[in-house]
């Protein structure tokens, strides 16, 4: 046996254990302390002694103990891993993690409570730190949406500036036309691209408003009417496409006979995005046909045109944003037209599909011609 | 008897548009009498007592903007009609004075008429 006997060991195992021990009796009054708990408070066993615990802890503390901790020990004979903070002898928190469990006799008479007590300075810390992370990410989060409101602000305001002087162009041009002044065909052909330049870019910023709007929330909101026909929409459609590209053709074959439940506005710039994309990478010197019709419930709109078939590669990407084709001439956009077209299907519950083979690359929207009945 | 032509005030600030806008609504039948601004048009309403629908630019740059204009317009003379336009929407219900028609821009020549002739009873 070593003159280190097993009653030495318990005690030394109490007394500097790593982590502090505290035993409260059962009138609240602090009966036992160890040496670890004293020389991270600094003070020493006798202060504790005879006093009780909350005297060691700072304010919040105190609060906390008297109202979870103590009602809880009595209540359920324990209580874990709950955070407190004591005050040290030089005026220092210690922030702590503690376990407390009471022991009663057999009759179920209190006798004592045990505290153990873990330094959890570096944890606490980090608990704060997450906390205060969290905080500072919901700020950014609020600072993300203000600016994203302002760029929502900004890009309508920019849409309507960039309209009213293009609004502008467009009626001088109509005024020279109906004016009868000019007659050369050189001058007829300026009005013309005029025209069909006012168009292309009218499209493009009614397609940027839209991704806009769906990008900063919101998406694309619909105002459906069944009850008023959507052919002249799209007659008109196809008529401005006409007037902006007078040199191509469009065959159009229009056989709506049931009511269609959409937005008309928005299907017509569907229609209109669908032509405008063809024109761009269809051959020149083909019709572009574009029909639509109702038949078994449905809603079909299709675009088809003649020329290089589509990539592979691109079959996939065709409706993401800034997605662009390789394309001859400066008709070029910005890529938006099929994204907004799809985004314009989606919220009217259908979809567009593509084929492409060397004979002929077309484009087919579908959609219930009235919304399914709720259950 | 030969009924005279309803006359239009029609206020915009953008000169090709209000050209525009005028020769379109001239070639349906209708007179019409321009204003660039809500103080030119006010002049024009006080010398005029023969307007029957003023056209009114929404945005518009000077003392009065086009929603001012109406108001003061439905205050001032209750039976001329109002028909409004804008680029930014949407302009609530209850912006403009009962009865007015407000037209999104851009608006065709078709609507413009069908507005103006459902304001003056000519359709």
């Amino acid at each position: 046996m070593s003159e280190f006997g097993p009653i030495d060991e318990y005690k030394d195992l109490f007394e500097n254990a790593p982590c502090g021990y505290l035993t409260i009796g059962s009138d609240g009054r602090i009966t036992k302390v160890n040496a670890t708990l004293t020389a991270w408070t600094g003070f020493e066993a006798d202060k504790f002694v005879g006093r009780r615990l909350h005297q060691f802890l700072n304010m919040a503390g105190r609060i906390y103990y008297e109202t979870h901790i103590a009602p809880l020990l009595r209540m359920q004979g324990f209580f874990n891993e709950f955070a407190l903070d004591f005050e040290t002898a030089a005026g220092d928190r210690l922030p702590v993690i503690a376990n407390a469990a009471e022991r009663r006799d057999p009759d179920g008479t209190p006798l004592f409570t045990a505290l153990v007590v873990i330094k959890a300075a570096d944890r606490r810390r980090y608990e704060r730190q997450l906390v205060d992370s969290r905080s500072e990410l919901q700020r950014g989060l609020a600072t993300e949406r203000e600016t994203g409101e302002l760029r929502e602000q900004f890009i309508a305001v920019l849409g309507h500036d960039l309209r009213n002087p293009l609004a502008a162009i467009s009626a001088g041009a109509r005024i020279l036309q109906r004016s009868g002044a000019l007659q050369q065909q050189k001058e007829l052909r300026v009005l013309d691209m005029i025209n069909s330049t006012v168009t292309r870019m009218s499209d493009l910023i009614d397609n940027i408003l839209d991704f806009a709007r769906g990008r900063l929330g919101g998406g694309i909101t619909l105002n459906r009417d069944a009850d008023r026909p959507l052919g002249p929409v799209l007659e008109q459609v196809v008529d401005e496409l006409r007037t902006a590209s007078p040199q191509r053709v469009i065959e159009t074959s229009f056989e709506i006979i049931d009511p269609v439940d959409c937005d008309r506005t928005r299907i017509g710039q569907l229609a209109s995005n669908l032509i405008g994309n063809a024109l761009t990478h269809g051959a020149r010197d083909e019709p572009v046909r574009v029909g639509a019709k109702t038949e078994a419930g449905q809603f079909k709109l299709w675009v088809a045109n003649a020329g290089d078939p589509i990539p592979a590669a691109a079959m996939e990407k065709l409706f993401e944003p800034f997605f662009r084709g390789n394309v001859r001439d400066s008709r070029q956009g910005l890529g938006l037209g099929l994204h907004i077209a799809s985004q314009i299907a989606q919220a009217h519950g259908g979809r567009i599909e593509v084929t492409s083979t060397p004979d002929e690359t077309r484009f087919v929207f579908t959609m219930l011609a009235r919304r399914d009945e709720l259950p | 008897m030969a009924r005279l032509a309803p006359v239009i005030l029609i206020v915009e600030d953008d000169l090709l548009i209000r050209l525009d806008s005028a020769e379109t609504i001239e070639s349906a039948g209708f007179e019409v009498v321009q204003a660039a601004n809500a103080d030119e048009a006010i002049a024009i309403l006080t010398a005029r007592p023969d307007i029957h629908v003023v056209f009114t630019d929404i945005q518009m740059p000077g003392s009065m903007d086009g929603l001012k204009l109406a108001r003061f317009v439905r205050d001032r003379w209750p039976p001329i009609k109002i028909a409004a336009t804008s680029g930014l929407v949407p302009v609530e219900d209850d912006d403009l004075p009962a009865g007015s028609v407000f037209l999104p821009k851009p608006y065709g020549g078709a609507q413009i008429i069908a507005a103006l002739r459902q304001l003056t009873g000519t359709a």
